[in-house]
Parts: C-alpha cells; structure tokens; sequence
C-alpha cells in the first residue's frame, strides 16, 4: 500500500513536484503516467527514499519515507531509472549483494536467488560477469535484486525503456504475474498503450500536479472521451511528451 | 535484519571482492611501489658516484696551456696529487663540449709579472653550467689560491713581515658528515615516496565505489537498500585501507631488500645501510595516515561533481603533501611542536629522524598521530555529511 499526500519538490528555483496525492493499493497495478519532466520519476525517488520531499508525505505500507526511512526500505522495492550493475561481479553476485543487505543469507538467499533465476528466464547467463549484458539482461539483473526481499511494495520506473519487443511482453507478463500475487504495483510511464493496457489505476501527471486519476471507465467518464488516448490528452491539456 | 556492522562488512567484503578482480588498477599501485626504491638505488649509483668519488683523493688531471711560464707552480701541483698534461689546441672547444672538465692557463707576461711582485694573471677555463665538473673546478681553484697564498707568505717572510698578519682569521669547517650520513640524502627520499603512494594508492578505489558508481547509474539502486548512508560510505572508504596497508608494506619492504641485498659498495665504495627496526617504526608512522587519506579522497569524492574532476583533485593531491618531504630530504628542519601539528608534516620529519636514526621524541609522535587521526575523524564525518546530500546522487552542486 503506497500513499502520497500533498508531496511538493524543489530544486533549488525548480518547482518539480507542487502537490501530488494519490494512493496505490494492495493487488493492483497502478501507472504514473505523464510526459517527459511531468514529475515521475521525482515521485518515485521520493518513495524509493532517495530523495526527500519538500513538504508532503509518502507512505510504504504505512511508514513515512523520511521518518521511517529503513522501515519503509524493507516494504519495498524498487527498478529505479538508473539500472548501473557491478561489472565485475557476476548476475548472481550482484543479486547476492542486495539480498544481503536486506538481511538474507545462507542457503535461505539462495534458494531466493534460484526462483528468481527461474521467473526471470536467466538460467544461461546468471553465473556471467554483467560485463557487456544486453539491456534486456541488465533489467533482469536489476529486477532481481530490487525484489530479491520479496517486497510487498514494488516500483517501476519506466521499465520497458530500451527494451526489445519480446522483452518488452516479458516484462508486462512479469507485472501482471506481481499483481496476481498481491502486491502493490506502481510504475510510471510516458507511453499511453503500455498504461491502458496494464492498469488497474491510472494516475495522469503533468507539471508536477496529478491532472486526473481513476480506472480507465473512470478516466473516460471524467473526460467525457471514448477512447483512453483522447482522455490522456484531454486530461493533460496536450499530447507533447507522451508516445501512443 | 542486519546490524549497522554487518552492513558495513558486507558492503567492506563486496568492495574488496571487486576491487580484487580490478586487476589494472592492482598492477598499477604495486608497480609505483616498487618502482620507487628501484628509482632511489638508480639515483645513488649515479649521482652517488659522482658526488663520492670527489671525496676520494684521486689524482686530479689538470690540462695547461703554457705550463713552461710557470715551472714552480707546477711542481707545487704535481707535488699535491695533480698531473699537470699538456693542452689541445683548441683548448676552449674542449671545455664547451665537454671533453675536458677544465684548462688551466698561463699566458706569457705571467713570468714578468711574477717576477715584478704584481698580480699574475693566471686563466681557469671551466664551465660552470656542467654539474659534473664542478669537484674538480673546485679542487684546481683551491689548490692554486693555495699556491697563491703560500707565495705570498714567503713574500712577507723575506721582507721580515709575519705572515699572520694578513690572516686576521683563521676558519676551521669541522665536517662531521661521514660518506654514510651524505648519501643518506637520498635514502630520505623514501618519506617523499611513502606520502606519494599513500595518498595515490588508494585513490582508485575510493573514486570507483563513490563517483564511479555514480557514473555508472549503481549508486542509486544501492541507496535504496535499507542501509543508512553514512554506513554504506564507511565501508566504501574502509575498502581502500588494506590496499593501501599493501602497498606501504610492499614499499617498505622494497626499500629494506634493495638497500640490504644490492652491493652499493661496488658503486660508490662503501656499504648504504639501512636499518630494518627503523623501518617497522615508519610503518606504524604511516598507519594514521593510511586513515587520513581515505578520509581526504573520501572528501573529494563525495565533493567532486564526476569522476574526471574527483581525479583531478587527488592526482594533485599527494604531489603536494609529498613536497615538504622531498624539502626535508635536502634541508632538515629542526623538529618543534608546531611541526607535529601538521598532520603528514609532521611524520616526514619523523621519517626522516628515523632514517637517520636521530632520537625521535615520543611525545611528539603521538601528538603527530593524535592530530592526523583526529584530522582525518573530522573528515570522514564531512564526507558522511557530503555522501547523504541528495546532490551525491545528480552530480549537481
């Protein structure tokens, strides 16, 4: 369970966030959408704890991600924007790496390890150094280690960016397979196909503000549209920043 | 759930594990480590030898023109170990290119002049900007200013004159140096190379476990770990102490083999010891400086926007604390407090007592460690502070 209230975000003279409130529940795929620079990835650093808003709170499962801050990072995982692996380390240690730091070990961690290595389909590479991965092999990697703690709590940032059509399917299937399983699913994107087509909830950023949010029967009510696309755009004011 | 320690030693074991398998970074640092006494016992050779062997009386080949004008002079200096030869013909060519170090000459009018009681001109061709000639220039000059002097004391004499005189003073230099104590100059090289390769040897893994990870987009994923930061900054910067530790040990050890197992006596006619006690006292010496560097490149990693600038800094870095050693090597200072209170400063002087196997004031080593420790607390705690800006992360300032 994710909740933002009010968050606002400066840089420096940048306004990036001014007041975004929404919540992401339990069981559910829910998409930050917006264009290029509409305050997503901000977002998300904010609940991954990386960064600290300005005013406003965000929650993990019930922990403030400035007060609580080691509470809230054991709720949650994260495929943060940038996916940097360890290139002389092996796909299994640098999986191994971040499992320790959550605690796990022994034959316990790499059982974990295993399932992962399974679900994720990297049998033929797992014992490599990530030297020279693909990028569809450099995100498994990341995705691996961002959840190897079995969070409850999982965040995307614009996870299919760079990847191939096939990796790209693999990827969605791989965030359904999440949702089915009960956890809570948050991911931003800029492309409109990828959030209608994936889910539950749809939050509309633009110029750091949440423009619309809902269900897409919602957002097409709320819009008064057909289809999501026109909604997207009617919402935001302008289709610029954002792919079909 | 881990403990802050066991955060630490499990971020430690992964920095040492990949900086062990960064095997050009490793090569690197220990090639500087030997390369430096290899370099000290090349410079003993060879200027060792030319500085020494001027020690030894060796006879001095002296190249005159006119030696004919001036038959007493010249049996004074054959008399006081100097082969008077005869000059080429172009006796200034020689000198400028070299060939000979330098041409005495006696011009025609030196007979009259000598005989009338004036002032005789006598010519020492050299040239002073040759280095190597200089012994030997020297050793002419004071042998005929000898000459000089003794004919003007014979002079006085016959006129019924004491000859003391005309020496209202009588200067005495009571060398105490022994050839051991000279060339030890060059065995106090050694707290220039040690600065050098404790502020310079570690330097590579501090930038890559800070900016490097940073560049490479892994610093944001880890910050995301339950971990606090000033924990995972910690063990990054403990990575970089054992390699270091390495190569102080391995530069130690260099210098201690190189001086105890190569025959310097063949080269420049005695034995350069070292002594091996005082060279496990530099390596406790060295030990909170080891932390202090960390600490600085610590700084400046969390302080530089990118790796490109970070290195910049530290590559600077050592060369200039290094200095005051080299100065210390040529010009000894005289160990006040105020000196220990300047951490790196005051352990060259240290060194350099050690070397020479000067008494070292206790008191003043711990104070010299005392300062450097709490130097480098200070700056391990701006880097913590530096390491958990949210600028760590975008590389802006």
């Amino acid at each position: 369970m994710i909740e933002v209230t009010n968050l606002h975000k400066n840089f420096g003279k940048v306004i990036a966030l001014q007041g975004v409130t929404f919540s992401a529940p339990d069981g559910q795929i829910t998409g930050l959408l917006g264009p290029n620079g509409a305050g997503k990835t901000t977002t998300l650093r904010i609940l991954y704890t990386l960064i600290t808003p300005t005013q406003g709170e965000a929650r993990i499962d019930g922990f403030d991600t400035r007060r609580q801050k080691i509470e809230a990072q054991r709720c949650l995982g994260a495929l943060p924007d940038s996916l940097g692996l360890y290139p002389r380390l092996t796909a299994r240690e640098n999986i191994r790496y971040y499992g320790r730091l959550h605690g796990l070990s022994g034959p316990a961690l790499e059982t974990r390890i295993d399932e992962l290595v399974r679900m994720l389909d990297m049998q033929d590479f797992e014992a490599r150094r990530t030297e020279g991965f693909s990028s569809g092999q450099r995100v498994k990697v990341a995705i691996a280690r961002a959840i190897i703690h079995n969070p409850k709590n999982i965040l995307f940032d614009e996870p299919t960016n760079g990847l191939d059509v096939m990796s790209t399917r693999a990827m969605r299937g791989f965030i359904r397979r999440l949702r089915d399983e009960g956890h809570c699913v948050l991911f931003s994107s800029h492309i409109m196909q990828e959030v209608a087509a994936l889910c539950d909830h749809i939050v509309i950023i633009s110029r750091g503000q949440v423009a619309a949010q809902g269900s897409a029967p919602e957002l097409l009510a709320a819009t008064g549209q057909t289809n999501l696309e026109d909604a997207f755009v009617s919402a935001i004011g302008s289709g610029e920043g954002l792919q079909a | 759930m881990n403990t802050n320690l066991q955060t630490a030693w499990i971020v430690f074991q992964k920095e040492m594990l990949d900086n062990l398998r960064d095997r050009r970074s490793a090569v690197g640092g220990i090639a500087t480590a030997l390369f430096t006494p290899a370099l000290v016992i090349f410079l003993i050779i060879i200027v060792g030898q030319t500085l020494v062997r001027d020690q030894i009386e060796t006879a001095l080949k002296l190249p005159v023109v006119g030696a004919e004008h001036a038959p007493t002079l010249v049996s004074f200096l054959e008399q006081r170990n100097v082969i008077v030869l005869p000059a080429p013909s172009d006796p200034e060519a020689a000198v400028l290119s070299g060939d000979l170090a330098l041409v005495l000459i006696i011009p025609p009018g030196y007979t009259e002049s000598f005989a009338a009681g004036e002032p005789a001109v006598l010519e020492l061709m050299v040239d002073s900007s040759r280095q190597s000639s200089l012994g030997e220039v020297n050793r002419a000059r004071r042998l005929i200013e000898g000459y000089g002097s003794f004919i003007g004391t014979l002079r006085l004499m016959a006129r019924g004159v004491n000859p003391q005189i005309i020496n209202p003073i009588n200067l005495e230099q009571v060398d105490l140096a022994t050839p051991d104590t000279q060339s030890l100059l060059f065995l106090n090289m050694l707290p220039y190379f040690l600065i050098l390769i404790l502020f310079s040897g570690g330097q590579h893994i501090i930038l890559d476990a800070t900016t490097g990870e940073k560049e490479r987009g892994s610093l944001e994923p880890l910050l995301i770990n339950p971990a606090p930061r000033w924990v995972l900054m910690l063990a990054k910067m403990a990575a970089a102490i054992p390699f270091t530790t390495f190569l102080i040990v391995i530069e130690l050890v260099a210098f201690g083999a190189a001086f105890s197992l190569i025959p310097l006596e063949d080269f420049i006619g005695f034995q350069l010891s070292i002594n091996l006690a005082s060279l496990w006292w530099i390596f406790l010496v060295c030990l909170p400086m080891i932390f202090l560097a960390a600490a600085v490149q610590m700084v400046i990693a969390t302080y530089a926007r990118g790796q490109k600038e970070a290195q910049t800094y530290t590559t600077l870095l050592p060369i200039a604390l290094a200095l005051p050693g080299l100065g210390l090597a040529f010009l000894p200072v005289k160990p006040t407090l105020q000196a220990f209170l300047i951490p790196t400063f005051g352990q060259q002087i240290l060194m350099t007592q050690l070397l020479r196997s000067e008494p070292v004031n206790l008191g003043f080593a711990l104070v010299s460690a005392g300062v450097t420790l709490l130097t480098a607390i200070l700056l391990t705690v701006l880097a913590a502070y530096l390491f958990s800006r949210e600028r760590m992360i975008f590389g802006t300032r």
